[in-house]
């Protein structure tokens, strides 16, 4: 870590102000820490590590592990056939890939688990063969299929920008095109593809539906279960430390993967390498690679979807909820990219509080969206009963609803959830902006914001609007924090898909769930031609 | 805290043109009856249907409904935060315990329901008087047609028995169904009668619990498991469903109404309370008196196939007309809430997953 005189080091107004906003989205998990470990409670935590509680971590583990197993092997191969190679259709699969992230996971597990069940029409046709997609592994296989974009985008984009140097030294010096991937591409991309799994990992970890309908007891249904069925709203806080400490390790292991990967980025040389053009098996078998993750992860449950929904009536008020959902999503993806581009600039001044900061914003990303709500209606109230002793002198009344029961809540606590999914693509992209680049502006006489717009910001758009699109998609999808904290008569397309979904009714489950990646489609389209044209 | 405040205002203001326009709040009272009359509804029922019934409500009384609907553990959190400014008026939920605990958060304001609940059953009524159930929902056990004989099976208690081994599909223990269920065990049998009991049906599971309780009767029909454990509705849902497999999957099956001649079929409800602050007391109190009206209680029978908890309302839905009349436990159902926790823990220890 050279510290002293770095030319990259932005002055510490800008940083504070980062600083600032990463703890904004760090206060509401403060706030459930602080419940945690200020209330009373009974022995239900000791009742729970008597019985569950070996069985919620080891299935945690599980999940994870196939998750991240799988979102890495898809997404790091696909970012690498995407951005290094060519063949027929690569153009649209570039952006068609990133579309499963639009398909919320328990809509995934509620579409595979209805065709795979004993039973359904996978059991019937193989005569019971295959296996229904459920427990550990099934839950992870479903986040497999749908987060990893994360890993893709990232991988990708890295890829695209790796010189060619080291793979073509690796060549000259008689290794194969996979042995040089696998010694020299893959190791420059480690930083990319362990952030995006953090990612996955953390989802993953912190997701409920999924895992409630597949039976897969991880530790965020023992701490859903801690509130509803033990009414311990303190002990679903301890267990969410918890999952925060969980979160501190993995995006602890994916720092480590960073810092030992900046030696390799240092030369600042960016010679695009040739694409490898395949033709006739390769491509095709390059074709068959991109679309089977397509395949089970939208086209396949999407389809039983469309299926089902052709059985059923359609809901009403679907054209009110995408209204709702695309400007939730909308306002909160813009606010959350100047964030996380914010940070990540203060980042660069690698000041032990900015570090801490960023770190801290990240940790929303571990705990289930139901526990980022409560912190909010904890913040939000007791600004409020701060306000009431002045505002009662002033009108005789308590202070009117205001804070809580508002979009502003809800941003508050997407942006408290994803954060973290802002500040790493932006610092991803950051960190390609070598020191010596900016000191070579400088020396040319640039000013800092010269250095900024013309030489800073069409290196970073790319990574910086896909954390917009990454943080867009997420709020399309979630779920606990909007139902708790939504205001009257605000129904989105996630919400009305899931009140049918969790009723077993599938069919009325499927326009709402088919029109989240539709509704998803058009920025991404908007976003995807954004990013090629930026291609080099 | 200040920038919290900040980037709160900040996102309130650009969210302020595509929000609700603002309820009327404590502040308003004033200007409340010149408006047009509202009442705020926070409900844990996420049926489509309920559109309906408060379209007929404003139809009727001229007072618009606005609506959040959540888990109820959520909802009541989300009331006792706000406080004395919450504006909820009505707080729905979907079975008894949470109720129960809306009631013991001091959620619910007191307040006399007896002549709604003349006729419906005591049991069906919050003893102190902070709550009024409207409709009812029973969790029973569906059987093969093929594999087990009428009578092979009566009680829930039989469900313990080892000739069920590797027989029994039921959901997860978190759901809130399966929690009341076994509170009425907890209730009927006791603390360790309601545990064994809890024990052999983990010990009689097909396989691991998965799915809601339509995937029960699917096992069933596909041959993993011969008995299952579903509240009514879902297998009127499916026979009643457009979906040809649906309808051959509920074919398979027959519903059996347990413990008729003993304790009588587990009963749960939807019911709701007026709450504590409501800033619409008078609106609340109509929105309740009018789930007990004919056309409420009509909608209910016919639209979610929960029973009414009105006998003398006529309605027309053959599937659900067929299984009443059963005999219920009498159980109150706030004792639902008071066993709750006891048999959360209980779920816990013989492993229900």
């Amino acid at each position: 870590m050279d510290k002293a005189g770095s030319p990259s080091r932005l002055p510490g107004r800008s940083s504070g102000l980062a600083v600032l906003a990463a703890l904004v989205c760090a206060a509401p998990i403060l706030a459930v820490a602080w419940i945690a470990l200020t209330r009373d409670s009974g022995d239900y935590l000791q009742h729970l590590a008597q019985t569950r509680l070996p069985v919620y971590l080891t299935t945690s583990a599980l999940v994870a592990l196939v998750a991240g197993g799988g979102a890495g092997l898809i997404g790091t191969t696909l970012g690498w056939l995407i951005a290094r190679t060519d063949f027929p259709g690569r153009k649209t699969l570039s952006w068609v890939l990133i579309l499963p992230l639009a398909v919320p996971a328990y809509v995934a597990a509620y579409a595979w688990l209805d065709l795979s069940q004993a039973g359904g029409p996978l059991d019937a046709v193989t005569d019971g063969l295959f296996p229904t997609i459920r427990g550990g592994v099934g839950a992870g296989l479903m986040f497999a299929l749908v987060l990893y974009p994360y890993v893709y985008l990232l991988a990708r984009d890295t890829f695209a920008s790796q010189s060619a140097d080291a793979y073509n030294a690796a060549r000259t010096l008689g290794a194969g095109p996979l042995t040089a991937f696998w010694r020299t591409s893959l190791p420059m991309a480690r930083p990319a593809v362990a952030a995006g799994l953090a990612l996955v990992a953390m989802e993953s970890l912190a997701d409920y539906g999924t895992v409630s309908h597949l039976g897969a007891p991880t530790l965020s249904i023992g701490l859903i279960r801690a509130w509803s069925g033990a009414g311990s709203l303190v002990d679903a806080a301890r267990l969410s430390l918890v999952l925060v400490f969980i979160a501190l390790v993995v995006f602890g292991l994916e720092r480590a993967q960073r810092s030992r990967a900046r030696s390799v980025n240092a030369s600042g040389r960016h010679k695009p390498a040739p694409r490898l053009a395949l033709n006739g098996g390769p491509a095709l078998a390059a074709m068959a690679a991109c679309l089977t993750p397509l395949l089970l992860g939208m086209i396949i449950p999407l389809g039983r979807l469309v299926w089902l929904a052709a059985h059923t009536e359609t809901a009403t008020g679907l054209a009110a909820a995408s209204l709702h959902s695309l400007t939730l999503a909308g306002i909160t993806a813009l606010i959350a990219a100047a964030l996380g581009l914010a940070t990540a600039y203060s980042l660069r001044s690698r000041t032990t509080i900015a570090t801490l900061a960023a770190r801290a914003a990240g940790l929303g990303y571990a705990v289930p969206g139901a526990v980022a709500a409560v912190g909010v209606i904890a913040i939000l109230s007791g600004t409020q009963a701060l306000i009431d002793p002045a505002w009662r002198a002033l009108t005789g009344e308590v202070f009117p609803i205001l804070l809580t029961g508002t979009g502003a809540a809800l941003v508050f606590a997407y942006l408290s959830r994803f954060a973290a999914a802002a500040i790493s693509p932006s610092e991803t992209a950051l960190a390609r902006i070598t020191p010596s680049l900016d000191g070579a502006a400088r020396t040319l006489g640039a000013t800092r914001r010269r250095r900024v717009w013309h030489i800073h910001w069409p290196l970073i758009a790319a990574g910086v609007t896909s954390a917009g699109l990454l943080v867009f998609v997420e709020v399309l999808k979630e779920l606990p924090a909007t139902m708790i904290l939504r205001p009257f008569n605000y129904d989105t397309l996630a919400i009305i898909a899931h009140n049918f979904a969790s009723d077993e009714r599938l069919g009325e489950a499927a326009m709402p769930s088919l029109l989240i990646p539709l509704v998803a489609l058009l920025p991404m389209i908007f976003v995807a031609r954004y990013l090629s044209r930026q291609d080099r | 805290m200040n920038s919290v405040k900040l980037l709160a205002a900040a996102a309130g203001l650009a969210l302020a043109a595509c929000s609700q326009p603002a309820t009327d709040t404590a502040s308003g009272e004033t200007e409340a009856a010149a408006e047009a009359r509202v009442v705020n509804v926070y409900s844990a029922r996420h049926y489509s249907s309920d559109a309906t019934i408060y379209a007929a409500f404003t139809e009727a009384t001229g007072i618009e409904v606005n609506l959040v609907s959540a888990n109820g553990d959520q909802l009541i959190e989300r009331v006792r935060a706000d406080g004395e400014r919450s504006p909820a008026d009505v707080i729905i939920t979907v079975d008894a315990a949470r109720l129960h605990r809306a009631e013991q958060a001091g959620l619910f304001a007191a307040a006399d329901y007896s002549d709604l609940a003349s006729g419906i059953g005591a049991n069906l009524v919050d003893p102190e008087g902070y709550w009024v159930s409207f409709a009812k929902r029973s969790r029973v056990i569906a059987y093969s047609n093929d594999r087990v004989q009428p009578g092979e099976i009566t009680t829930y208690e039989d469900l313990a028995d080892p000739r069920w081994l590797g027989r029994i599909c039921v959901r997860e223990s978190g759901n809130a169904y399966n929690q009341s269920l076994l509170a009425s065990m907890v209730a009927h049998l006791g603390e360790d009668g309601a545990q064994a009991w809890a024990q052999g049906i983990v010990d009689n599971m097909a396989r691991e619990p998965q799915g809601g309780d339509r995937t029960q009767i699917n096992g069933i029909a596909a041959g993993e498991c011969d008995v299952a454990i579903l509240n009514h509705y879902y297998y009127a849902m499916m026979v009643n469903s457009d979906d040809p497999a649906a309808q051959a999957a509920a074919a398979a099956v027959t519903l059996l109404f347990p413990s008729q001649e003993t304790s009588g079929a587990h009963v749960n409800v939807s019911g709701a309370g007026i709450a504590v602050n409501a800033p619409h007391p008078a609106e609340a109190r109509a929105l309740i008196e009018f789930f007990f009206s004919d056309t409420a209680q009509r909608a209910f029978a016919e639209m979610t196939n929960e029973i009414p908890v009105r006998s003398d309302v006529s309605w027309d839905n053959p599937t659900l007309a067929a299984m009443l009349p059963f005999v219920e436990d009498d159980l109150n159902v706030s004792e639902l809430g008071d066993h709750n926790e006891t048999a959360q823990r209980i779920f816990d220890r013989v492993g229900w997953q």
